[in-house]
């Protein structure tokens, strides 16, 4: 006993200095409260302070506090957060979360909240959703995940441009592009060429968390009118070093080819053309005395011409062009290994991955090799640093855009009676092909771009008192790029010239600096108050240079420093810089009543002095009605939350760095330099404005096993820059101003279901839903039309009608009489053959009336099974290669298989006019080559199995599984085209979408992979 | 107190800002005040004014390439891939053919530079600004000019107090702001050609002597005897070409194949715009050369009813040259070659049919004009000539050097059918044009 005392008095005085130092230390272990386990890697954190750590691979933890009495915060992946008193002998039995989530982490802008607090609608996608899908970029892997996030690739090439609008377009002119924010650096989403997020390896990334609302966004103030992208990377744990490896091989192809005239009815049809033509002129071509110099005579010289060694009259050859422009042997591989770990103090993340995708179109790829590392460092009870590193390596091989010769997919111009190759196996070209063949520009050239993209931050937080800290985050996002151009002695650009070779630099810096005191603090036990106050600068540079020649002495010597004539080079950069002033406030009452105040003071470097600055103020409340007593005997309802925000956000992206001034650039006459008008003034540009209200129900029925979000928005965007036209007598063309505006209303739905949860079995659900309705307000208050026809496309603008909606002549089919396209007159009833005599209508819409995604996710003992339905509903899509490969035979390309339906004699009803040679019977924009772009995808499927635990333990595997996945593997819908998705890259903007021009339908991959953990 | 002094930092940090940091200026452009500065400044705009003038859209080819495509006639055929050119090509134009929309405000464009010089003609020093003066005002003439001949009726279908022209606007855009000046409806073409005449008769006597690539007083006399050719003012027409050809030191090349495809302007060349590889622009050789030469594809195709104009042992019809049995211009065979605005042979073909038509042997008997010509052709001399020949002579000397459909107009013939002053044969004002003025200011032509 008395030994026991003594004991106990050492005891006492053993803790003492410590106690002084840090009055208690926390102990514990954290299990799953169903079957017993440890969970590691679950956060532990006194409540209402930065203060935490995670468990162990055991479950157990040790934090030291400050004080006493302090309320400790458990949360874990699939589980729901739990509070408890702080102990020395803690048992934290989580339950497993239900499918509301409520209690997850969203991030939101400088700071977190936790769901069921939210005013503000945000989604959240978590990476390991996306993990492994086998696409090149991040903007793809959300596609279909987010209710109200519409993701569009331009086509199926590598590394391009990828279109993500939330809740509908809110700008003309300017970006519509959401803001992406990288563990808190904005990153730059411009480049000398390609996309700029192809480098980030999104494997690395721990959610996605996307602000919709203005009062989420309204923190980004003037770069939150579309919407912010917050990315979080994973970050280390207090625990041993777990190591992740997974490896990944497909196989790429195009989701759909389209189909060409074979040789035989090439030859039908294109002397039927010609034919008609001499009709047309009133000569019989099949008269010999009329023959010479008849059209059939040209198109027959032609099809001579185009035969090369072979002859037509036999039909000797029969080229698929189509086949030739896409690679049959694509192939996608992947490996990325990870480790994460760390100590008490020191917790790391690090990451390693390779991947290597083959485009489905000849001579398109990616490889990319990135690195990462994060690493946290508690310095002291008070002071936290550390630093978030990636390194990424990105080589593209680039295909030319859809509209150049080169590009691939314009091979289908080409006549299939040419042979790929002439007797002595030399590529055919030009003028044997119809057009300069891009099958040797595929052979004989190559755009290669090699990226190298560093994006980092380093922070320091320090914590005053629990409730009180200050955060200093410095970022950095630097691109290098160089592009590498050869082009041999036979290709389009290179031929005539001996070759054309080009190389050009690019470097962007993007540094950022955030500075912001947080404050949290719980009062008298119901009043919670979470407070941010800061300022951020931000300074974007960019460089560029290059330099092109021509005549290289041989084509094996590629670099310009064999070429005999270097023809010219240019150097540019440019700057920009914001500064801006941010606060918000969030309340909380009881867990029940939430308010929430923000606002951003914005300058910027693209506006004139006297509107540099714009103010940006959101307002939210939250009431969670479920916590109130009346509710309490509705017991299905589990939780019920209603939430209403306004916000003010800015837009100031995308119109270039010095819209506001009249500039004045250099040109050169006879070898002396000279100043030429390029710009007309405007110093009132200011900023484009968006003021959205938001009203939301989020509701948790039957335990929460269903749960789900509604929401109603109306985003009201005004001020939108846009380069109006003005009398081209001013010397300009066009003038940057603030010029009208654009509503965008809708509702989203998201619902999750667990379907069965049984211990074998798990299903759930998550559909989401979203419809909008964009509408032009105003133009300039003048005009309320700026038709957009230039002979192929019709996107126009037309106030209140939806941005870039298709306005221009009505189709009327082919004149049964004589086969003439016939067009609606104005009057909407008679037809005219004469297209400048037709009246315009709005013949089409590109925008989405209705995005929806549907995932199911399955689980059955040691199998995983996984997809993801998405769809697009009421889009219309314009072939503008229409009047090339639908023509009627206008000229020699080849043409769809639905001209075989032409009219042919008085009386035929088609929409397929007269074939005529050298005439154009309906070619230009219109209705014509309009189509409905609805689809439905199933965008990606994952089937894997796992090792059971105790199986891979004696392999001395903490986990083994294998899989099979895949991405777009099939694709519903009435487009006649190769693929819905899509919209031509070269003129592809917030009006001109929905078209189509020789454009890569998507990539269907199917591959197999392998996780290894230990 | 360390925790003051890192919150007092804290605060520090937070408050750091500087709004100089948004004062951020463009590096590959100035704004116009500095242009229009001092005479450095204004001089390098005057070249940028000839740049301008000779894209491709305007001098640099394709004023040349519409004249030829409206009158084509069986003569040659536009096979390119383009519909704007084939639109010209087959008289069925729409109004909003880009190329007609960029060649109507690209002209505009050099107007504006041109009008921004004048005004600020005072800052030009004493030496220089005579010529800069002369200059401007030449561009500016020779561009109204180019557009008249193309988007209104011609001078010969009469009616000329009636007949639109252009908007005549003589005052530079400043500060950004479209004002009145610019919302102003078509002169007549009258007054269109009038405003073309005052700038080139004030330029003449401004400029510098020396023919080449910048305007000279012979550049001007040489637009000038055109201008008053369209008027069929042949006694005007006949003395300016008199001018260029007694005074302006340029001697025809000794072959007709030497006035083309050179590298520096050739002793015949009054003005001839500079194309090298790293500058200039050269849109004739663009579509009517081949892929052979870098060019397009052969766009536009020479046919034997042209060919079957010409005597067989015409050097001008060796210069033709063909692959796969069809026929080509040589005249813009060659990449980076320079691109002739107006030669000699013109203003001596030109003071021929003005002797002829008014009985006077000004400067030359019309017989001996022709016969320099004809005989540089390698056809020997004649001795008697009348002025069906002399215009046929034309024909074939300038063929496809965008003459041709102005020739057409102002002698009064028919092409394809269409009279000299049919509709068709006029561009439309772009659509562009019309919308941002307004339908009710800025009259279309009849016919669209």
């Amino acid at each position: 006993m008395r030994k026991s005392i003594l004991l106990y008095f050492g005891f006492i005085l053993f803790l003492l200095p410590s106690t002084v130092l840090a009055q208690m230390t926390a102990r514990g272990t954290v299990t799953d409260a169903k079957t017993g386990s440890p969970v590691p890697n679950a956060t532990v954190v006194v409540k209402s302070s930065n203060i935490g750590t995670a468990t162990e691979s055991d479950g157990s933890f040790t934090l030291q506090l400050t004080k006493s009495n302090a309320t400790l915060v458990f949360s874990a992946v699939g589980y729901k957060t739990q509070e408890a008193a702080a102990g020395s002998s803690m048992n934290i039995r989580l339950q497993a979360a239900d499918a509301a989530n409520l209690d997850e982490i969203v991030v939101v802008g400088y700071g977190t909240k936790i769901k069921k607090d939210l005013t503000g609608n945000i989604a959240k996608v978590k990476g390991t959703d996306v993990q492994h899908m086998p696409v090149a970029n991040l903007d793809q892997a959300l596609q279909g995940r987010a209710a109200g996030v519409f993701v569009e690739g331009n086509s199926g090439k590598l590394g391009e441009g990828i279109k993500v609008l939330i809740r509908g377009s809110s700008s003309i002119s300017a970006s519509n592009s959401p803001l992406y924010v990288i563990d808190g650096v904005p990153i730059s989403t411009s480049s000398y060429s390609g996309n700029p997020l192809a480098d980030i390896n999104f494997n690395d990334i721990e959610s996605f968390d996307i602000l919709k609302d203005a009062s989420a966004a309204a923190i980004y103030g003037s770069r939150a009118a579309n919407g912010v992208v917050l990315i979080t990377t994973k970050k280390g744990k207090s625990s041993k070093v777990n190591f992740q490896v997974n490896m990944q091989y497909g196989m790429n192809k195009p989701t759909h080819l389209r189909g060409f005239l074979d040789a035989q009815q090439y030859i039908d049809l294109l002397r039927e053309a010609a034919i008609n033509s001499d009709i047309i002129d009133g000569i019989n071509p099949l008269d010999p005395a009329d023959y010479p110099g008849s059209w059939l005579e040209f198109a027959e010289r032609r099809l001579t011409r185009y035969s090369g060694w072979s002859d037509w009259k036999t039909v000797e050859t029969n080229t698929n062009w189509e086949k030739m422009a896409f690679d049959d042997d694509a192939k996608t591989s992947a490996i990325d290994v990870s480790a994460t770990g760390g100590s008490d103090k020191t917790k790391f993340y690090i990451s390693l991955a390779h991947l290597a995708q083959d485009g489905i179109l000849v001579g398109n790829g990616l490889n990319r090799y990135s690195g990462r590392i994060n690493l946290d460092q508690t310095v002291s009870e008070k002071f936290k640093l550390g630093f978030n590193l990636s390194l990424s390596q990105t080589k593209m091989n680039r295909v030319q855009v859809d509209n150049e010769f080169a590009t691939p997919l314009q091979m289908v111009a080409l006549s299939p009676v040419t042979p790929v190759r002439d007797l002595d196996g030399n590529l055919y070209n030009s003028p044997t092909t119809t057009y300069s063949n891009p099958y040797v520009d595929y052979k004989e050239g190559h755009y290669k771009a090699i990226i190298y993209r560093n994006i980092g931050n380093i922070f320091g937080q320090y914590n005053f008192t629990q409730a009180l800290s200050f955060r200093s985050e410095f970022g950095v996002d630097i691109q290098n790029q160089n592009d590498d151009e050869f082009y041999g002695f036979n290709t389009t650009y290179g031929n005539g010239t001996n070759g054309y070779g080009q190389s050009s630099w690019f470097r962007g810096i993007d540094y950022n600096v955030n500075n912001y005191f947080s404050y949290k603090k719980t009062y008298r036990g119901i009043h919670d108050v979470d407070a941010v106050l800061g300022t951020s600068f931000q300074k974007y540079s960019t460089e560029e240079a290059n330099v092109y020649g021509e005549q290289f002495p041989v084509e094996a010597l590629q670099k310009l420093a064999s070429a005999g004539l270097i023809k010219g080079g240019t150097s540019l950069s440019s700057n920009s810089s914001f500064l801006s002033y941010f606060a918000r406030i969030n309340y909380k009452l009881k867990d029940r009543y939430l308010l929430a105040l923000s606002t951003r003071v914005d300058g910027s470097s693209v506006f004139g002095a006297n509107s540099r600055y714009g103010f940006f103020p959101a307002v939210s409340a939250g009431w969670v009605l479920s916590e109130e007593n009346f509710m309490q005997s509705a017991s299905f309802i589990s939780f019920l939350k209603l939430r209403a925000s306004w916000g003010l956000t800015g837009n100031a992206a995308g119109f270039g760095n010095f819209a506001h001034m009249g500039l004045w650039g250099g040109s050169a006459y006879n070898g002396t330099g000279g100043l030429v008008s390029t710009q007309l003034a405007n110093p009132d540009l200011k900023w484009e404005k968006s003021n959205q209200v938001d009203i939301g129900l989020d509701f948790g029925i039957l335990n929460n096993r269903i749960s789900g979000e509604i929401d109603y928005y109306d985003r009201q965007t005004n001020d939108l820059i846009y380069q109006v036209p003005v009398p081209g007598n001013t010397g300009y063309t066009s003038k940057t101003v603030n010029i009208g505006g654009i509503s965008n209303k809708g509702f989203e739905l998201v619902l999750n279901s667990d379907n069965v949860v049984t211990k074998h079995f798990k299903w759930s659900s998550s559909l989401n839903l979203a419809r909008n309705k964009n509408k032009v307000t105003k133009l300039d208050g003048v005009q309320t039309l700026l038709a957009g026809n230039d002979g192929r496309y019709l996107n126009s603008l037309i106030v209140g009608q939806s941005i870039g909606v298709f306005y221009g002549p009505k189709f009327a089919g082919a004149d049964p009489a004589n086969g003439d396209a016939l067009y609606y007159k104005a009057d909407g009833k008679t037809t005219t053959n004469d297209y400048n005599d037709a009246g315009n209508f709005i013949v089409g819409n590109p925008n989405p009336k209705m995005i929806v995604g549907l995932s199911n996710t399955l689980r059955y003992k040691d199998f995983d099974f996984s997809f993801l339905f998405q769809g697009v509903f009421g889009n219309d899509i314009q072939n503008g290669a229409g009047g090339f490969m639908s023509s009627s035979f206008a000229w020699f390309d080849n043409q769809t298989l639905d001209q075989l339906d032409r009219w042919q004699k008085p009386g035929d009803i088609t929409n397929v006019p007269q074939l005529r040679l050298g005439y154009d019977n309906g070619i230009n924009a219109s209705s014509r080559y309009i189509y409905d772009g609805s689809y439905v995808r199933l965008k990606s499927l994952t089937l894997g199995y796992s090792l059971p635990k105790n199986l891979a333990g004696k392999i001395k595997l903490s986990s083994l599984r294998i899989y099979l996945t895949g991405v777009n593997l099939l694709t519903f819908t009435d487009y006649p085209g190769w693929d819905p998705e899509v919209n031509t890259d070269y003129r592809a903007d917030n009006v001109n979408q929905g078209s189509d021009f020789y454009s890569a339908p998507q990539i269907k991959n199917i591959s197999i992979g392998l996780n290894i953990g230990f | 107190m360390k925790k003051q002094i890192i919150f007092f930092s804290a605060v520090v940090l937070l408050a750091m800002s500087c709004s100089k940091k948004l004062d951020i200026n463009p590096t590959q452009s100035v704004p116009q005040e500095f242009v229009f500065d001092n005479n450095a400044n204004i001089l390098a705009a005057l070249n940028g004014a000839y740049d301008v003038a000779s894209g491709g859209y305007v001098l640099g080819g394709e004023l040349m390439l519409y004249s030829e495509l409206l009158g084509a006639g069986d003569e040659i055929t536009w096979v390119g891939t383009y519909n704007q050119p084939r639109e010209i090509y087959n008289k069925s134009i729409l109004t909003n053919n880009s190329f007609v929309a960029n060649t109507w405000s690209e002209s505009y464009r050099v107007i504006n530079i041109c009008n921004n010089i004048l005004a600020n003609i005072s800052k030009v020093n004493d030496d220089d600004r005579d010529r800069v003066k002369g200059e401007a005002l030449f561009l500016r003439g020779l561009m109204y000019f180019g557009l008249v001949e193309l988007y209104a009726k011609p001078y010969s279908a009469g009616n000329v107090t009636t007949n639109l022209g252009l908007q005549i606007i003589t005052e530079p855009t400043v500060d950004g702001q479209v004002t009145s000046a610019n919302l102003v409806p078509r002169s007549s073409v009258q007054e269109t050609y009038a405003q073309i005449l005052a700038d080139l008769i004030a330029a003449k006597p401004l400029l510098n002597d020396e023919i080449g690539v910048f305007a000279s007083k012979y550049s001007a006399a040489a637009i000038l005897s055109r201008v008053y050719l369209q008027m069929e003012d042949y006694a005007r027409a006949r003395d300016e070409a008199n001018d260029v050809i007694e005074n302006s030191g340029a001697s025809l090349t000794s072959t007709y194949a030497g006035a083309f495809n050179n590298a520096s302007p050739s002793s015949e060349d009054i003005f001839v715009l500079p194309v090298t590889a790293q500058d200039g622009t050269n849109d004739m050789w663009l579509f009517w050369s081949t892929g052979d030469y870098g060019a397009r594809d052969g766009d536009v195709e020479v046919n034997q009813e042209h060919l079957d104009l010409y005597d067989p042992s015409d050097q001008r019809l060796a210069l033709f040259w063909n692959a796969d049995d069809i026929y080509y211009s040589g005249k813009f065979r060659y990449q980076y070659r320079n691109l002739s605005q107006v030669r000699l042979a013109e203003m001596i073909l030109t003071r021929a049919e003005c002797n002829e038509r008014l009985g006077t042997v000004t400067g030359a008997a019309p017989v001996d004009d022709f016969n320099t010509i004809h005989g540089r052709a390698g056809l020997g001399t004649v001795g008697t000539v009348t002025l069906d020949e002399i215009l046929k002579e034309r024909h074939l000397e300038l063929a496809h050097e965008g003459q041709r459909i102005f020739d057409i107009k102002r002698l009064k013939e028919t092409i394809e059918g269409f009279d000299y002053d049919d509709n068709k044969l006029v561009l439309p004002i772009p659509l562009r044009e019309i919308n941002a003025v307004g339908a009710s200011i800025l009259q279309q032509n009849d016919g669209y």
